[in-house]
């Protein structure tokens, strides 16, 4: 059983948190509760979230069919926040949570139809970039109020992007403090300096980055990038109490154990194309087990009817009993994560192209799968990206859906033209129950290709740390990575291009390839994102060719939520439910 | 009586100082970086420094442990975080929470259900032992026997599952677990904690009941019982003032161990009843390698266990005057 | 005081006690006759086994009752306390009828003063006051030899000397001036100066009070000095009885004599070997046949026809003198003599 969502993150395979990672808890985290006669996932509609108008980035929010205001939404989570200051949010339940109370330049509008939109969020539109992305404005909406009334101004969106750098900022994500044009020395503005790449000017911002960046206006729908009032930044403390610009304000909080949200009445719907607010209240409650609130979900009693997930997943001891119960699966959000696990080989230690090949057309993913808990918690991978990322191309390079359960002889013929027949290989897992069965499985399906395997178990606790060394004397290993924002560069640049290999680094692989390198980097400069996506998904196969990981699953997250919830969707954008888009039933 | 506890309290003093010192050094024993915990993806090795320096966890282990030292006896400054009072256990690492103000926060939950557990399970086990006792041999005496020999092999997240979704789910008789402060709505503090104080005592009261059995049944065949009868006391009289007297001293014994388990937090129940309690505070501290969190949690534990071992000491000497306290 | 010169104070008729064990039924007392009037003191001897505590148990009601089946008639002053209900036992006990225990360390309550152990008592039957039930103790622990017994009434038992335990019992048992008191071997864990104290306690209250005594012993020398009559007991069952004189004097049963040569004799030699009954007590879950001394008896073969080995022999009492024993009355003198005879070589 898995307790703690930290714990849990790097259980699962992924250096601290994105919002994905946090997911397949309840879905992978139990045990062997047969998922065979729950419906697959499989197919699900790849996403494609681009840029949008000046036009749908003006308020207010397209109203939800049916919806009408009033009530209180209900949750039974099984963690509070550890940190609500945005700068330090960067586990995906933290940004999920503070949706409806915190705003960004730019965030991710959900239409009618499910279809995601990046747009301008405190911004009038999605920001526009010169110098081929190196300089990007952004013009802040008229209206715009904290919750005391004043004015949200474009001091406070500089002084946001300024906090940045101060040395209690450490746990949000760092891509724009290393973007930003000297932002290498700053040291943040609580000593009177200012950073000079980020100009004021009326009511328009600009940014200065070293390096054109023509995603940077994805990057900053990342929560961590949500604005802080400046009259009104506590510094360390600002983290146990934000100030809402959203509609909704935080109204009470017992930290580990609720919060509470109620309106913000200098909140304009006017300003905000993203957010609807139709509930009077939301009331966050904490401290229940995946196992505890799936329980409660079913029953369906009080206050539950009006529960919505945000990290709580059906649990794994539940799921074959909620997905083949027509009644309950009704109240089932059901969709494929961002997330792919999968398992980098090291190509300093395996430096044969064919014996990567090999491993990969021997893998055992249909064991695996049985062993996590069927197909209604995860789908088998073949390539890097989930097909939920925007950029994934549907291929499968080494035979995995003619035989899922992999190809010995196949993976035989390669090697022994390889000259590599009993090639060693030593394979590094997270203790577990799980891990340890599946470690066999992969064992035994890769000593039947010809390979000598020899399996370490590794204690959680180091486990990153240890895969994470250049020198670290394994040739393969579990680990996963979701994308901070939906597109391949947040997934290829970090985990295979050869500019991002060292200690700590996630390129586990240590993949340094020429070609490979020089199609990250070309792909990263595209604006037009139709186009930049058709280079990722040429990108995931380039780097699928070299074989330098064996893909082996995205996860399928179950949310299931009360009868009296009205419009639960999934938010695309922040891999989340989408709080905002909720409404009491009456 | 002074004196035994002045000497007992220093010396129980003196084992929460060992046990502190021996967590923080057990906790660094196995290769461990807590900083790892707060740093996101692409971990650069500066940002994980700056981590360590905010944490206070760049120093050597003794410097570590001397501020932490002196924090709980002087207080602490933290900087940003503000002057943390004597005694100051220091803030999480995980959500940077004074750890002693969380205690203080989780442990009235913690009391309510081990407090109310106990009331159950004393009432129940005692009773049922006490019956057996009397029957010895009879029926009332082997159906309370098996009764609790099956209690005692249920399991909490078994019985407390089924529990839950039949008495409060189907039949509705039970409200949801949940805490309420007594002083707020004692009504609501009693029925959210019922079915957890009912559920939690059933694995204690086996133990219980077979421990008065065995118990009365050997002080009701002392000499000094049968005097007591020989001297023409009524049955009543004899078997609560002489027997149970007798009885009690090992009872104590054992229910201020499991009481001080208890204040320990009870990790199961907590999770089963989904209350937030100072078990489930102690687990996720482990998992999330919160080292404040978790020294605070541990001499919580260590202390509550040391205490209640001092108190059934003088409880025990109240029971039997054979007994002197220096 | 006239009623009992026609009918005994005590009176115990053909008692049996059985247990039943999970090995069988354990015949503890089987058929135990005697009377006891007032101011007199009976002695009752045996080995541990023979049944003589667990008489005195069931005379006060103190035996299990679930486990035990009981049969006969024990009449206090003509009530009959086998048919009495607990709450009419409950309000002679300590009261018309008191025990003194032979362990006082193990029979005291090691929980309540020696003083509340005594003024319960007396409020418990008399229904005086908290402070005059104090008084009273105190008055007790005095009469027995308690010095300051002002102060020492307010200590536990473990506070007190073993001599002094067993005084705070007896003043314990004599505190509602009980007209029958059961001493259960109460000098035995004694020395010899504090036993002899106690005894000449106990005679001295029994003449103030003229209570009728029960003396349960082993110890024959105590008989000799504080019983009138004597009643012997052997798995069982009474074997031979009399006046004090009689029985020690004039033994008429052969565990009678075996007692009395395993005894030392003060007249006698001090290089006289001792000459203790060999074998062991008989287990009375299985007794022997016939006469329960018999496997141990030095004259079993001097009777004809086996009969010691299969047939019980009757206790005629005349005058309160009886034995049990096949052995006939005129051959007794001339064996037990020879007996004695071999004992002095």
């Amino acid at each position: 059983m898995s307790f703690s969502r930290r714990n849990f993150m790097i259980a699962t395979g992924v250096v601290a948190a994105s919002s994905t990672v946090l997911t397949a808890c309840g879905g992978s985290g139990g045990g062997s509760s047969s998922g065979g006669d729950a419906p697959k996932v499989t197919g699900s509609k790849t996403m494609d979230i681009p840029v949008g108008t000046k036009a749908d980035s003006t308020g207010p929010a397209p109203e939800v069919a049916g919806a009408t205001k009033g009530g209180t939404i209900y949750s039974l989570e099984q963690f509070d926040m550890d940190h609500l200051d945005p700068a330090q949010i960067y586990v995906s339940t933290e940004g999920a949570i503070t949706v409806p109370i915190m705003r960004g330049l730019t965030g991710y509008k959900i239409d009618e139809k499910g279809g995601v939109t990046l747009v301008g969020d405190a911004a009038t539109d999605a920001g526009t970039s010169k110098d081929g992305g190196k300089t990007w404005s952004f013009t802040l909406k008229d209206g715009l109020k904290w919750e005391d009334g004043s004015a949200v101004t474009t001091d406070d969106v500089r002084h946001t992007f300024e906090r940045l750098f101060a040395s209690f900022i450490t746990e949000g994500p760092r891509y724009v403090q290393q973007w930003l044009e000297g932002g290498e020395k700053y040291k943040g503005p609580y000593d009177g300096k200012s950073l000079s790449s980020v100009e004021v000017d009326g009511k328009t911002v600009t940014f200065r980055l070293n390096e054109p960046r023509g995603d940077f206006n994805y990057t900053l729908a990342m929560r961590g990038y949500a604005l802080v009032p400046k009259k009104h930044d506590t510094k360390e403390k600002y983290d146990k109490r934000p100030f809402s610009c959203g509609p909704y304000k935080i109204a009470s909080r017992s930290i580990g154990k609720s919060l509470t949200y109620t309106r913000n009445p200098h909140w304009d719907p006017k300003t905000d194309a993203i957010r609807n607010n139709y509930p009077d209240k939301y009331v966050f409650e904490f401290g229940f087990q995946p196992l505890a609130a799936t329980d409660r979900y079913i029953a369906d009693k009080g206050n539950d009817q009006y529960a919505v997930p945000i990290f709580n997943e059906v649990a794994a001891e539940r799921i074959a009993q909620v997905l083949t119960n027509a009644t309950l699966k009704k109240r089932v959000l059901t969709q494929v994560d961002t997330v792919t696990y999968y398992w980098p080989i090291n190509t300093t230690r395996i430096k044969d192209v064919k014996v990567r090949q090999a491993i990969n057309w021997a893998w055992p993913h249909q064991q695996l799968q049985t062993i996590r808990g069927g197909a209604s918690t995860s789908e088998i991978a073949t390539t890097i990206l989930s097909p939920v990322t925007p950029g994934y191309e549907k291929f499968d390079l080494y035979g995995t859906t003619k035989k899922p359960g992999g190809d010995p002889a196949k993976a035989k013929a390669l090697l022994k033209e390889a000259g590599k027949v009993g090639q060693k290989l030593v394979i590094a897992y997270q203790q577990s129950d799980n891990a340890v069965k599946q470690a066999v499985a992969i064992k035994n399906a890769l000593e039947a290709a010809g390979f000598t395997v020899v399996n370490k178990q590794i204690d959680k606790s180091t486990f990153y740390t240890q895969i994470g060394k250049i020198d670290n004397g394994y040739d393969l290993f579990a680990a996963g990575w979701s994308p901070d924002w939906p597109n391949g560069y947040s997934v290829f640049y970090p985990c295979w291009s050869g500019e991002n290999i060292g200690d700590g680094r996630s390129n586990y692989a240590q993949l340094d390839d020429t070609s490979v390198n020089k199609a990250i980097n070309t792909a990263a400069t595209i604006t037009d994102s139709e186009k930049a996506n058709k280079a990722w998904g040429a990108v995931d196969r380039q780097v699928m060719e070299l074989a330098p990981v064996v893909p082996d699953y995205h996860s399928i997250r179950n949310w299931m939520y009360g009868s009296k919830v009205g419009n639960v969707v999934y938010d695309a954008g922040n891999t989340c439910v989408a709080l905002c888009k909720v409404y009491v039933k009456k | 009586m002074p004196r035994f506890l002045a000497r007992r309290v220093l010396g129980a003093l003196v084992i929460l100082l060992i046990i502190s010192a021996i967590t923080f050094w057990l906790f660094y024993a196995i290769p461990r970086d807590p900083a790892m915990m707060s740093c996101g993806k692409n971990c650069t090795p500066e940002n994980l420094a700056q981590i360590r320096r905010n944490l206070g966890i760049d120093e050597p282990i003794t410097f570590q442990y001397w501020h932490w030292l002196v924090g709980v006896f002087a207080g602490r400054d933290y900087g940003g975080y503000g002057y943390c009072d004597a005694p100051c256990l220091g803030y999480s690492f995980a959500n940077r929470e004074p750890v002693f103000g969380t205690i203080m926060d989780r442990l009235p939950l913690t009391l309510s259900l081990a407090f109310g557990a106990a009331v159950v399970f004393l009432i129940a086990g005692i009773g049922a032992g006490m019956i057996a006792a009397v029957k010895q041999g009879k029926a009332l005496d082997k159906i309370a026997s098996s009764v609790s020999l099956l209690g005692s092999s249920l399991q909490i997240y078994f019985v407390g599952y089924i529990a839950m979704y039949f008495l409060v789910a189907k039949v509705g008789v039970l409200s949801q677990p949940s805490y309420t402060p007594i002083t707020e709505n004692p009504a609501a503090w009693f029925s959210g904690l019922l079915l957890p104080w009912l559920v939690l005592s059933i694995i204690f009261t086996a133990n219980y009941t077979r421990m008065t059995r065995s118990q009365l049944v050997e002080q009701l065949s002392e000499d000094y019982v049968r005097t007591a009868r020989a001297k023409g006391l009524s049955q009543w009289n004899v078997f609560f003032r002489f027997a149970w007297r007798g009885a009690m001293g090992p009872i104590v014994t054992v229910f201020g161990i499991d009481l001080g388990t208890l204040i320990g937090g009870a990790i199961i129940t907590e999770s089963v009843f989904s209350l937030q309690g100072i078990g489930r505070l102690a687990l996720q501290s482990v998992d999330q390698s919160d080292l404040p969190m978790l020294l605070g949690v541990t001499l919580l534990s260590a202390g509550a266990i040391v205490f209640f071992n001092i108190a059934v000491d003088a409880v025990y000497a109240l029971i039997d005057p054979r007994i002197r306290l220096a | 005081m006239t009623s009992t010169e026609q009918q005994p104070f005590l009176s115990v008729r053909d008692l049996k006690v059985h247990f039943s064990t999970e090995d069988g039924v354990v015949k503890a007392v089987d058929g135990l006759s005697f009377d006891l009037a007032k101011g007199q003191t009976l002695g009752i001897v045996g080995e541990s086994g023979s049944g003589k505590s667990v008489t005195n148990l069931t005379i006060l009601g103190l035996h299990d009752r679930h486990r035990t089946a009981i049969d006969g008639e024990i009449l206090l002053d003509g009530t009959d306390l086998l048919t009495s209900t607990e709450r009419q036992l409950e309000r002679l006990r300590g009261n018309k009828m008191a025990m003194i225990f032979q362990d006082a360390l193990a029979s005291l309550s090691p929980y309540h003063t020696v003083g509340t152990q005594i003024s319960e008592v007396y409020r418990k039957h008399t229904g005086a006051s908290k402070r005059e039930s104090r008084t009273r103790a105190v008055e007790m622990l005095r009469r027995v030899g308690i010095p300051q017994p002002d102060i020492r009434v307010d200590d536990y038992p473990h506070q007190f000397s073993g001599g002094m335990r067993q005084r705070a019992m007896i003043a314990m048992a004599l505190v509602c001036d009980p007209e029958l008191l059961i001493a259960d071997e109460p000098t035995t864990a004694l020395d010899v100066t504090v036993q002899a104290q106690i005894m000449d306690l106990l005679k001295d209250l029994q003449q103030e009070f003229g209570t009728a005594i029960v003396f349960i012993t082993h110890d024959l020398g105590v008989i000799a000095d504080i019983a009138d009559d004597v009643l012997v007991m052997y798995g069982g069952r009474c074997v031979e009885r009399g006046t004090k004189q009689e029985v020690l004097r004039n033994p008429q049963h052969p565990y009678t004599l075996g007692l009395l040569s395993s005894m030392p004799s003060l007249e006698g030699s001090v290089d006289v070997p001792l000459n203790p009954i060999p074998g062991s007590p008989p287990s009375l879950l299985n007794p022997p046949s016939g006469c329960r001394f018999h496997p141990r008896c030095a004259f079993a073969e001097k009777v004809p026809g086996g009969l010691c080995s299969t047939e019980r022999p009757a206790l005629d009492v005349v005058d309160g003198r009886g034995s049990a024993c096949h052995l006939p009355m005129d051959q007794r003198e001339e064996f037990f003599a020879d007996f004695a005879g071999s004992r002095h070589h």
